[in-house]
């Protein structure tokens, strides 16, 4: 009885095996792995952004609303747990995705305005942080195109044919990948205004 | 619902249509020869000799490897992005440690980038990378003295690395190359029994490549025999030998892609630069003169 057991269980891990189960599990482990490292990332630039704000207000305190939005959009990110499941859930992703692009934004807008203060522009610290802000930029960029790819390659695997099928047994669905946030804010030309004083914006004015 | 599949698929590719048009035509990655890759026509070979011996010694003496390349634009895309896709290719660094450092010129643009290797990021964080590229080059290249630019940040780089902060820096045990194991690599412990069983999907692959599906018939006797010797049952070898004559199309289909697995091509002149497998993940700086 235990080795037909044991036979029909063998039998079922071959076909399994040759229908792309292990070719899943491989890809869905790379794609965890993946997306850990955006996680890493989107971490790094959080733990940035505090020292940041610090060293533009010792210089630029009259920035209050480019700064508030920088530290309310970090406490958006860091209210969402971002756990490795949120991949396998499209809202939840979505959210996730928006509340970080819109701390980017915020995040962009500080360093912009920091243009403004040749003090502020010249001080090492600032110019540090200005650094290891353009360089974890620069890995987010790097992690979520890597993301992107792995998670391309393990919805292929479980679309594609035979592993559809043990896909659909298993009950595996594809995971949610990187969209354009506003891809309506991309594709229009941007407005340039030549009017606004450079060196004095009005701290109440809104933006955009 | 069955019918769905191919319409649902067909989406799936449109939605990454964008991904691909986004990569139109790219400058091509150079082929590595040497650390020091000009394509620009700038560096005469007096300067050029010196920047690579300076580099040759770092990597003795650090076990860093650093390599330089100037070209005339990254465009249409930007250096950083050209400069990941050119770190994936090149390898630059040991495998495992990591410490490779790729110094990117892209001299029409008047641009210039330091990409700096996983291992290295602690000694050279990325503010540190961000004050060679503000400090060391772009004053020299404002006066068109780009050799001097370029050994200056190699030598701020080595002092970088040999610096107090090198305690992340891994200490000069791969001079030659030698591959750390991979911490996350492949190459774990594994059981006995799974080289056994690799041997033979290689084999059965090997077999029905040669001949047929004889051969993967084949294979499936050696298999069926082998489950004997272990189980001891016919039903074990019953299931070894299914599993065998299965595992043998399997492995055809992927020894397609298979192909491309070692990266040890430096046949071509006894001089040639290559890689040693390092990983990027974007770290350093780019400015610009």
């Amino acid at each position: 009885m235990r080795m037909r057991l044991l036979a029909v269980l063998t039998f079922a891990a071959t076909l399994l095996s040759g229908c792309g189960y292990n070719q899943i599990q491989i890809n869905d482990e790379a794609v965890n792995a993946a997306w850990s490292e955006v996680l890493n990332q989107y971490k790094r630039r959080a733990d940035l952004i505090p020292n940041l704000v610090s060293v533009v207000q010792g210089y630029a305190s009259h920035e209050k609303e480019v700064l508030t939005r920088v530290t309310e959009a970090r406490a958006n990110v860091a209210g969402i747990k971002a756990t490795p499941e949120l991949v396998n859930d499209p809202a939840a992703f979505a959210k996730f995705q928006k509340a970080q692009g819109d701390l980017g934004g915020a995040l962009s807008r500080l360093l912009a305005v920091a243009e403004n203060y040749p003090q502020l522009k010249a001080d090492t610290n600032f110019r540090d942080l200005q650094a290891q802000v353009e360089g974890t930029e620069n890995r987010i960029t790097v992690a979520r195109n890597r993301y992107i790819k792995s998670v391309q390659e393990y919805n292929v695997s479980v679309r594609t044919f035979p592993n559809s099928l043990t896909a659909s047994v298993m009950g595996w669905q594809t995971k949610a990948n990187f969209t354009v946030e506003d891809e309506k804010a991309i594709s229009a030309p941007p407005a340039i205004k030549f009017d606004t004083p450079a060196a004095k914006p009005a701290p109440s004015a809104p933006s955009y | 619902m069955r019918c769905a599949w191919p319409g649902l698929l067909g989406l799936f590719w449109l939605a990454l249509l964008p991904l691909f048009a986004t990569a139109a035509e790219p400058v091509a990655v150079p082929r590595l020869e040497a650390r020091v890759t000009d394509r620009t026509g700038t560096l005469d070979t007096g300067n050029r000799q010196r920047l690579e011996i300076l580099l040759e010694a770092v990597e003795r003496d650090r076990g860093a490897q650093i390599a330089v390349l100037l070209l005339p634009t990254t465009q249409p895309e930007t250096i950083e992005q050209f400069s990941i896709r050119l770190a994936e290719a090149w390898k630059i660094g040991h495998k495992g440690a990591d410490n490779g450092i790729i110094i990117i010129v892209a001299k029409n643009d008047r641009k210039m980038r330091i990409e700096v290797g996983y291992g290295l990021e602690g000694a050279i964080p990325d503010a540190v990378a961000k004050r060679i590229v503000a400090e060391r080059m772009a004053p020299r290249f404002k006066q068109g003295d780009f050799a001097g630019g370029l050994i200056d940040a190699a030598e701020a780089i080595e002092q970088a690395i040999a610096g107090p902060a090198a305690g992340g820096a891994p200490p000069a045990e791969t001079p030659t190359g030698i591959p750390v194991v991979s911490p996350d690599g492949m190459g774990g412990e594994h059981p006995d029994w799974m080289t056994w069983l690799f041997m033979l999907v290689v084999g059965a692959g090997i077999l029905r490549l040669m001949l047929g599906v004889a051969g993967s018939l084949l294979a499936a006797g050696i298999g069926g025999w082998l489950g004997f010797m272990v189980f001891g049952s016919l039903l074990g070898a019953g299931g070894a030998a299914l599993l065998i004559f299965l595992l043998s199309f399997v492995n055809l289909l992927s020894g397609g892609r298979g192909g491309g697995g070692g990266g040890f091509s430096s046949s071509s002149s006894d001089s040639g630069f290559s890689g040693g497998g390092g990983s990027f993940g974007g770290g350093g700086a780019s400015g610009d003169w």
